[in-house]
Order: structure tokens, then sequence, then C-alpha cells
């Protein structure tokens, strides 16, 4: 039964604030498949940074049920490794000192741990960068870094919250090929939050699309694309055209429904 | 590690004229200093000026020797500076750890928030009454009124610096699991450190204010007393003297810390 990962059941979230109650979330279920890389798309405000929050066990739902490796999450746990849309490298390290960020917190800062991070580093072409500072590399160099230190922690799930987002247009693609592939080779569970619908069909197995505000699951759809095939590549399929005309319309009714 | 590099013509050129900016400014800066000494000079030797009210270069240095060597210029300059010192390190230190504390809790930060506000504008000076009755008219007091100055600012400026941390930073480091003592450590002191050495900059100029106004509330001893003292039996060339050496000490004093800045940046680099 290891096989699922994420496990979602009738998911519900209202959120407080002094002036009103918010509903954010509303009967969200899905599972999520080991080594599989499901993107979440939807219009803008529908929660989806909120599903991954709830998944990494930062909030709590107010009903409902969520189960990571079939444990309530928590982000003391080391399941869940999250990077977000700025790489939020903190600027007075060293990019090797950056990546053992995760390790310090966590308290395993070991020479083994160590030893694998810094082997990821060169692995994925971050070598010659180790002793520079954040503000000497460029911003795809530094989202690599991010997912370096997230990826040391040996995560089970990777929840990625528009990480390409603030990327110029030359560097998200580059950019989408390298972390495609750097999951797929450390075969890694992923779940990709973004509002570009190209990136989400190129890079995922499955995408779920939500309605505007309170998100509800609106439909699930399976990209079957062969796994040896880059983003890149997938992008240029018609395939992916048909599937973006769907998506798209699906996310425009959503948007005409509101006005 | 260091490269050696050829470099251009117009790049020697560019250091030359930068050097040469650099000299100039240096120059310029050591002229206007001994230009006001010359001319003080020149204009009370010719009583053109009153030597009485504006006192003379010379005559300060002759005030100078005397004092040290009646053995005064030590006794009062340790007076004033150990009062500065031991307010500056108190302040500073207590003014860190509360600043450290309403940074962690929340709702202690909300509550006295209203306080400090209140205390920052209060012109301390209208304490002096209180603290004399309460810590004596000795070096107690004068220390108590620098703290009382220095603290509050301190309170404020690093409070000011531990918030302003970037959010998504915190949430990064949340989503690690951190804990908020070490969100302090790993995040928020190394980002706040060139805040911090700015309050210690400020601090010396205000600790020196807090002594010096102690001491002319309450004083038997001190550069303060030698002020107050010298305007009282109208010797004013005591009174430049004591300015003059305060000057100095407080130079001294802002140097250091500017020393200590830059070996603090040294080791972040």
């Amino acid at each position: 039964m290891n096989d699922i990962l994420v496990d979602i059941k009738n998911l519900n979230l209202i959120y407080q604030s002094i002036k009103s109650e918010t509903k954010a979330l509303e009967d969200i279920n899905f599972q999520i498949k080991n080594q599989e890389f499901v993107s979440i798309v939807g219009p803008s405000g529908c929660g989806k940074t909120t599903i991954l929050s709830l998944i990494a066990g930062l909030l709590k739902a107010t009903s409902g049920e969520i189960k990571v490796l079939n444990k309530t999450p928590n982000p003391k746990d080391d399941l869940c490794g999250y990077m977000f849309q700025r790489d939020n490298l903190l600027p007075w390290r060293t990019i090797e000192k950056n990546i053992y960020f995760g390790l310090e917190i966590k308290g395993q800062k070991n020479k083994e741990r160590k030893e694998y991070a810094l082997s990821l580093a060169k692995k994925y072409g971050l070598k010659d960068f180790l002793k520079k500072h954040p503000n000497e590399l460029s911003g795809g160099m530094r989202q690599r870094v991010a997912l370096i230190r997230t990826l040391s922690l040996r995560p089970e799930l990777l929840l990625l919250d528009e990480p390409f987002s603030a990327l110029d247009y030359q560097t998200r693609l580059e950019l989408c090929d390298h972390v495609f592939e750097i999951i797929k080779s450390e075969k890694k569970t992923a779940i990709l939050v973004t509002h570009d619908i190209y990136e989400a069909i190129s890079m995922s197995d499955r995408i779920i699309v939500l309605s505007a505000r309170p998100g509800k699951i609106k439909a699930i759809h399976k990209t079957g694309f062969k796994s040896d095939m880059s983003p890149f590549e997938r992008r240029k399929t018609d395939k992916a055209k048909i599937l973006f005309d769907q998506i798209w319309q699906e996310i425009q009714n959503e948007k005409n429904d509101e006005i | 590690m260091k490269k050696m590099m050829k470099f251009s013509k117009s790049h020697y050129d560019y250091l030359r004229k930068y050097r040469t900016k650099k000299i100039l400014i240096n120059l310029t800066q050591i002229s206007i200093l001994v230009l006001f000494l010359v001319l003080w000079e020149v204009l009370t030797k010719y009583e053109i000026i009153s030597s009485f009210f504006f006192s003379s270069p010379s005559k300060i240095v002759d005030t100078i020797v005397q004092l040290f060597n009646s053995g005064e210029l030590i006794y009062h300059s340790r007076i004033t500076l150990s009062e500065t010192l031991i307010g500056f390190a108190i302040a500073t230190g207590i003014g860190f750890v509360i600043a450290f504390i309403l940074w962690y809790s929340d709702f202690l930060r909300k509550v006295l928030e209203p306080y400090l506000v209140v205390l920052n504008s209060l012109p301390k000076i209208a304490l002096g009454p209180i603290i004399i009755i309460w810590f004596g008219a000795g070096s107690k007091a004068i220390i108590f009124m620098c703290i009382l100055i220095v603290i509050i600012v301190t309170i404020m400026n690093i409070l000011n610096s531990f918030t302003s941390c970037d959010k998504q930073l915190i949430a990064l480091a949340k989503s690690l699991g951190a804990n908020k003592i070490q969100i302090f450590f790993k995040l928020i002191l190394p980002n706040s450190l060139k805040d911090i050495v700015a309050t210690l900059k400020i601090n010396v100029g205000l600790s020196w204010i807090g002594a010096i106004m102690g001491e002319y509330l309450v004083s038997k001893a001190g550069l303060g007393y030698l002020l107050i003292y010298g305007g009282q039996v109208f010797n004013l060339n005591l009174v430049m003297t004591a300015t003059v050496i305060l000057c100095i000490l407080a130079s001294l004093m802002y140097f250091a810390v500017a020393l200590f800045e830059k070996l603090m940046n040294k080791f972040y680099d």
C-alpha cells in the first residue's frame, strides 16, 4: 500500500479574519502515487498554495483528512520539501552554507548528509559556485541552489510553489528541463502549483484544475506523455496544444462565472 | 587565492584619478583644521577677538599640560570615560535583551508599545531630580541617567530591525520546521547585524550625552564637572580644554566601534 503517497479526503478549509470568514477549499479529494508528478492549476486566489501548505503541515484543515505516507503531515517530519517562488537564499551565506541551511535547522548537519548535499550540488552543475554568494549567481542558478537545498533533506515529496514564475522566459524553459530531470533521476514525487498551463502540461503526469474560490476540483487530466520526453519536447506536441485549450477553457469559464 | 591581473592603461588612469581625489579630500580636511587653529591663535593673540572669552589653541595646550602634570586630566577623564562606558555597555546589553524578548513575544510587544513611545519622547533630563533622590549625588546617578538615555533608542532601533526581517525567509525556515530560537540565531540576528552596529554608533554619541548631562546635574568630578566649574569661575581655558578632551575621547570610542564593524564584516565575508 506504499504506492499511495498523498491521500486527501473531503478536505475543507475556512480562513478566519477579523472582517469575515473565507471559504478557501471545499470538498477536495485526490491521491498521489509514488514518483508521480502532479500539477495544480486554477484562477488566481483559488487556494492552490493553500493545498501545498496543508500537505506540508503548515496549516490545519478545518475538516477532512490529509495523509502523507499514512501520517498526518507535520513540518518536523522530513517527508516534504518545500520550494518557493523566490529562492530565499540567505544573502550573507555562501552557496555551500545555503545548501546546508535545511540540514542545520533539522539538526542533521553531519558528515554523511553534507557529503550527500555536496554530491548533489556537483552532480547538477553548482560545483564552481559553492564558495560564491547568492548575489553573484543568476536567477536560474539560484533557484537550482534552492532545489538542492530542498533535496539534501531527502524528502519523499517535493512541493513546488510556482518556482519558475520569477524567472525570465528563457531561463524558465531551461530550468523546467533541469528540475524535471533532477526530480526524475532522484525518483521523487512532486506537486507543482503554477498558473502557467503549458508548464503544468509539460512537466506533469496529471493536472488538477481548481475552480475559483472556494476551490473545488473541477477536472483532473492525465497527460500521458512518454517518460523519456523532456518538458521542452512535450510543449511542442499537438497533445499539449489540445490539453492547453481544454484547461484554458475550464479556467476561463470559472472567471466568467465570477463576473 | 588573489589573482594577479594586468590592468589596461585606462584602468590605471582611473585608479590614479581615484587616488588623487582621495588625497585631495584628506588634504582639504587637514587644511580646514589647521586654518581654523591658526586663525583662532592669531586673532586671539592680537586681541582682535577676546582671548578671555574665546581662549586660544596655545592656552588650551598649556592647560592640558598643566592638568596632565597635576594628574587631574587622567583623573577627570577616567571618571567620565568609565561612566560612559559602563552606561553604554549596560544600556546596549539590556536593550538588546529586551528587544529580543519583545521580538519573541508578540503579546508583550503590543502591550508595551505605547509605554516605549512615551518613554522615548520624554526628555530624560526631566527625571534628574528623581534620579538624584533615588541614587544619591554620585556616579550611580550619572550612570543611570546615561542608561536611561541610551536604552530606549537601543530597544526601538534593534526591535525595529528584528521585526523587519524578510517574511519569506521566515516562511522557508518554518517550512523546514524551525523553532523561534533557531529562526532568531539563523535568520534574524545575521540579518540585523548591520543595524546593530549602526545602533552601537548612535549609542556612542548618546552615552556621552548621558554621562555629561548626569555630571551637570550631580557630579563632583569628571569632564562635565570641569565644564560646569570652568563656566562658573569664567575660566574659559578650562571649558575649552574639557571640550577638546571630550572630542578626542568620543572620537576614539567611535573609531573603536568602527573597527569592530570592520572586523565583523571581514568575519562575515
